[in-house]
């Protein structure tokens, strides 16, 4: 599903020269969890990040759903991540100016479908993270669990073959965290997404399929 | 997509008002320059209805010992006669100070059918006069000798005081009261409107009263129409007979052409000062909106980010960027509308409405304009966002 190809990538500022990710290859199957381990700053995001095609490496070749990403100009690759991708962040990202169904439906504005159409999806989704009865909220009326769970909503709801998380769980406490894992689990499980995953958390790891570890960009397990 | 707009500007109102009210405050103050100038345009493009060039004005000042009105009327007769005798003038007419162009005015009122109107030019002229400016008579007629010592007093009035007493109707023979205590002053012409406050001022309200035998101890000014090849030395002979005719007297001779020029500078500075101010406030305004957008683009790098990780391309960003700002000018032009509106419906001014409309429409469009443009740089900026750095900033 996702192939990367002796990928390196370096962040060049004024004085420093980064190298974040050093020769990584790496293949996740159509379905497979994979789970990414390592201490901070090894070059989690990053990775993620290229996965998710937000960001470019400055070597190697990526192809996903078996199509090589490198030719891609800006408006195939938004469609892209669009339609086949969900991302999940540590920090959320929701938008504070938007209700939570307004921040649920935002990927399909960006798709040719209909505003009732939309609504029905996105009600959908917070059906599927439990949080039917919050739609009207903003995301600061939420918790932080609640808020991930809106996140997890809004990266499902256009149907992804791929979700990108990185530390969904990471500013939650254990119960919460474990919630949030039942559902990316079910996700895997029941619709066969596949999903790459950062974590800290050993435990959350053993519950996937497969475990990376990163150490200083490189690959190590 | 529009109903998203609007809804994240509906949230965001608080933060939104302050630039509403901002591009509000910049639509009245160019709706203000833009009527201005419009009314100046438009006062501007009318006919001055006369013919100025080659008319030359004599100022003196009357030394003749004898308050005997009659021989003093025999007096200037004779003298208009004489110059208009001599060679190179077409013709001469004696007036009132007020001669076109200016800085002397006498005003009086009138009242027609219980309506009382202010501010009427009040003209001491002769026979002469429409002849020597060459200005058109409308309807009815000029002066002629029948109206020498008639006990009914008649009046000519200008084109504009006679729509504004009635309309498309004719004013031959009727009547009105003046502020004098005249009752029933009858009016036997109407002449063309007169420019005589120069290119760009409104037109006004004008009477021409016939001289009478008492004005010609105080009337000071001759209007001489010379053929184009008059020359200085022709002037020099004209102020020479002035001089012997008139010892003793301040003999002056202008040109209505310079005398124009210099009127009109005179009621251009407002409108330079005035566009001096606008350009300041725009030059003003536009760095505000520039700078507000500028603001709330850094502001919401994460919102941008995260709408191009889920499928934005960078050009939907720019455009939704652009596309909030237009809402936003849209909103605010909707109230200032609202305010500017009220000018024509309350005839403030007394313009005529198709200005205020006219100014009102250039507003809006400069407004839009000046918005598009203050916003397609920062929705520019907005759209090479790359979406891992915005993340990765929050
Ligand atoms: N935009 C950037 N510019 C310069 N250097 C960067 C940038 N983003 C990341 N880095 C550097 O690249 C390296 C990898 O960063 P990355 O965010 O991928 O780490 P991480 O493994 O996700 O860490 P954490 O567990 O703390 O989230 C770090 O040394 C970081 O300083
Ligand atoms: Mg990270």
């Amino acid at each position: 599903m996702i192939k990367l190809q002796n990928i390196q990538k370096v962040y060049r500022t004024d004085t420093i020269e980064t190298l974040a990710l050093n020769g990584i290859n790496l293949d996740v199957a159509k379905g497979e969890f994979l789970s990414i381990m390592g201490p901070s700053g090894c070059g989690k995001s990053t990775l993620l990040n290229i996965m998710g095609l937000l960001d470019e490496p400055s070597k190697g070749n990526i192809s996903i759903a078996e199509q090589p990403t490198g030719k891609f100009n800006d408006k195939q690759l938004a469609k892209f991540r669009n339609q086949k991708l969900g991302f999940i962040f540590q920090s959320y990202h929701l938008i504070g100016d938007l209700q939570v169904i307004d921040n649920v439906e935002l990927p399909l504005l960006y798709r040719d479908t209909t505003a009732k159409e939309r609504r029905r999806l996105a009600t959908e989704a917070l059906e599927k993270v439990g949080l039917s009865n919050r739609i009207k909220h903003f995301p600061k009326q939420l918790s932080g669990g609640q808020r991930q769970r809106v996140a997890i909503a809004r990266a499902i709801v256009g149907n992804p073959e791929i979700i990108l998380a990185d530390e969904p769980t990471g500013n939650l406490d254990s119960a919460m965290g474990n919630e949030i894992m039942e559902i990316l689990l079910q996700l895997n499980r029941v619709d066969g997404t596949t999903i790459v995953m950062v974590t800290h958390d050993e435990n959350m790891a053993q519950k996937t399929h497969r475990l990376v570890r990163l150490f200083d960009g490189s690959q190590v397990q | 997509m529009f109903k998203h707009l609007f809804k994240m500007i509906w949230n965001k109102k608080k933060q939104n008002s302050l630039l509403i009210v901002e591009i509000l405050l910049s639509f009245l103050v160019i709706f203000a320059v833009f009527t201005f100038g419009l009314n100046s345009y438009n006062n501007y493009a009318k006919p001055m209805g006369i013919d100025y060039q080659n008319v030359w004005a004599i100022s003196y000042n009357n030394t003749l010992k004898t308050n005997n009105g009659d021989s003093l009327k025999l007096f200037y007769d004779n003298m208009v006669d004489n110059i208009k005798a001599m060679p190179k003038v077409i013709d001469a007419a004696h007036t009132s100070a007020n001669i076109p162009f200016s800085t002397s005015h006498m005003s009086t009122g009138l009242t027609h059918n219980g309506d009382h109107i202010q501010d009427v030019n009040s003209f001491m002229v002769d026979e002469n006069y429409p002849k020597t400016l060459n200005v058109k008579l409308l309807d009815g007629r000029w002066y002629n000798k029948t109206d020498v010592g008639s006990k009914q007093k008649v009046i000519v009035i200008n084109n504009k005081l006679k729509e504004r007493m009635f309309g498309k109707a004719s004013a031959i023979g009727k009547l009105y009261n003046d502020d004098d205590g005249k009752k029933g002053v009858k009016i036997i012409g109407v002449l063309d409107d007169i420019k005589f406050n120069g290119d760009y001022q409104s037109l006004e309200y004008a009477i021409y009263n016939r001289i009478d035998t008492s004005s010609y101890r105080w009337l000071g000014k001759i209007l001489v129409k010379v053929s184009p090849d008059a020359n200085a030395a022709f002037e020099s002979q004209l102020y020479k007979f002035m001089a012997n005719n008139l010892k003793d007297s301040n003999i002056e001779i202008e040109h209505l052409t310079n005398k124009l020029t210099a009127y009109n500078k005179f009621t251009l500075v407002p409108l330079i000062i005035l566009s001096i101010v606008a350009a300041f406030l725009i030059i003003n305004v536009a760095l505000g909106i520039f700078g507000v957008l500028w603001y709330n683009i850094n502001k919401r790098r994460g919102e941008i980010g995260l709408r191009r990780a889920v499928g934005a391309p960078g050009s939907s960003v720019s455009a939704q960027l652009v596309s909030e700002a237009m809402i936003l000018a849209t909103l605010s032009l909707i109230v200032g509308a609202f305010f500017a509106v009220q000018f024509p419906l309350l005839n403030v001014f007394d313009l005529p409405a198709s200005v205020y409309l006219l100014a009102m429409l250039l507003a809006v469009i400069f407004i839009y304009l000046l918005v598009l443009v203050c916003s397609l740089y920062p929705g520019k900026q907005a759209s090479a966002i790359l979406p891992a750095v915005a993340l990765h900033e929050e």
